[in-house]
């Protein structure tokens, strides 16, 4: 039998090979939310300590409000009461997405992705691309990404280096659930290094003119949504943990 | 004489992306799309690199890199793992096996550069000259 991950050993090599750590924050709050003996309070304190992680927290707790004005949940611990801990969990899987996709922008488009409140983005109408990577294992769910064509074949023209003339269908497709594999290969890591062990599924690429997310039932959603220039993209993450 | 560099990816565009990083070196870039290809074009062609992806589908990177250190033949390439997945126990594992080096995506070409011309002497491709 191996040796258990020894954290020590493990940040030595990560330092030798430059690779970087995830968020203290996100961290912690993976391996609260893993533990399913954790005290609500405990992930409260995680929570409130970061602003940007409470603000997501009450958007999710608050799916139809439009603005904070329409908030029915106003506290970080009320929405943890109300929603349970697949709330934080979203958080935790939501951070590390966030990141992967905001340094996919930088380093291979060099371009500033932001993340933008969801109702601030119009929904995308018609036929649009979605992609979408399934997680197994001790956490259940689904990774989606939605891009209208123009910014699908904007991002892949970005990435290759050629011009969007130049690009076929599948290079299109290819790119985009490259993009997917980028972002749930950072994220699955820190689940994984939570104790939250799952595989990922090969991504799907196709086009849809269905904008809806299927919620597994127990399950949460938490939608981003992000804007470079032209470049306008939806992240849906659906989750339900513990299931064995 | 060019120097063969193996990359295995299921990803075209990591395939492209890592094409268009070598294209101004004297490299001979060979594909292969999982691990069972990625160990015959190794068998047949003996690159002088290997850069390696985790999440394949037929045969992943890790197992690929496992077969690769059994065998006497292939176990002395060097690997640069190309992959997504930093988490602590992949990277351990893939440590305790033996690569010379990992990079996590997204990257930038010259980091590929970087660490790749670390295992092998990268040369610009001559420019060729009118006759």
């Amino acid at each position: 039998m191996q040796p258990p991950p020894n954290l020590n050993q493990y940040k030595e090599i990560a330092r030798r090979y430059g690779i970087a750590a995830t968020p203290e924050s996100v961290s912690r709050l993976t391996q609260l939310v893993a533990r399913q003996d954790s005290c609500v309070d405990e992930i409260v304190r995680v929570i409130e300590k970061d602003p940007a992680l409470s603000a997501r927290l009450l958007r999710v707790a608050n799916p139809r409000a439009t603005d904070e004005s329409e908030y029915t949940v106003g506290t970080v611990d009320e929405a943890l009461m109300r929603n349970g801990i697949g709330c934080a969990l979203l958080l935790a899987m939501g951070t590390p997405l966030s990141l992967a996709l905001t340094k996919t922008f930088q380093t291979m488009l060099s371009l500033k992705l932001e993340s933008v409140d969801v109702h601030q983005m119009d929904s995308l109408v018609g036929e649009h691309m979605l992609g979408s990577i399934g997680f197994a294992g001790k956490v259940v769910g689904h990774v989606y990404l939605r891009l209208s064509s123009t910014s699908a074949k904007a991002i892949a023209a970005g990435i290759l280096g050629l011009a969007p003339e130049e690009l076929g269908s599948d290079e299109i497709r290819d790119a985009a659930g490259e993009l997917l594999n980028i972002m749930t290969g950072n994220f699955k890591s820190n689940l994984c290094d939570a104790g939250l062990d799952c595989k990922l599924q090969p991504p799907r690429v196709g086009m849809t003119e269905d904008f809806s997310t299927p919620i597994q039932p127990g399950g949460g959603l938490e939608r981003l949504a992000f804007r470079a220039g032209q470049i306008e993209i939806f992240v849906d993450v659906t989750a339900n943990p513990f299931f064995d | 004489m060019a120097i063969k560099i193996l990359s295995v990816d299921d990803s075209r565009t990591i395939r492209l992306i890592v094409g268009k990083a070598f294209r101004p070196y004297d490299v001979t870039l060979l594909e292969a799309a999982n691990g069972e290809e990625g160990l015959a074009v190794a068998a047949r062609e003996k690159p002088e690199l290997i850069l390696l992806d985790v999440t394949m589908p037929v045969m992943d990177g890790v197992t690929m890199l496992t077969k690769l250190k059994e065998d006497p033949a292939l176990k002395a390439i060097p690997v640069i793992m190309l992959t997504a997945e930093s988490g602590r126990e992949n990277v351990l594992q893939i440590a305790r096996l033996g690569v010379r080096d990992y990079l996590v995506k997204p990257f930038k070409e010259d980091q590929l550069l970087e660490k790749a011309g670390r295992c092998v002497s990268l040369q610009k491709r001559p420019v060729a000259t009118p006759a």
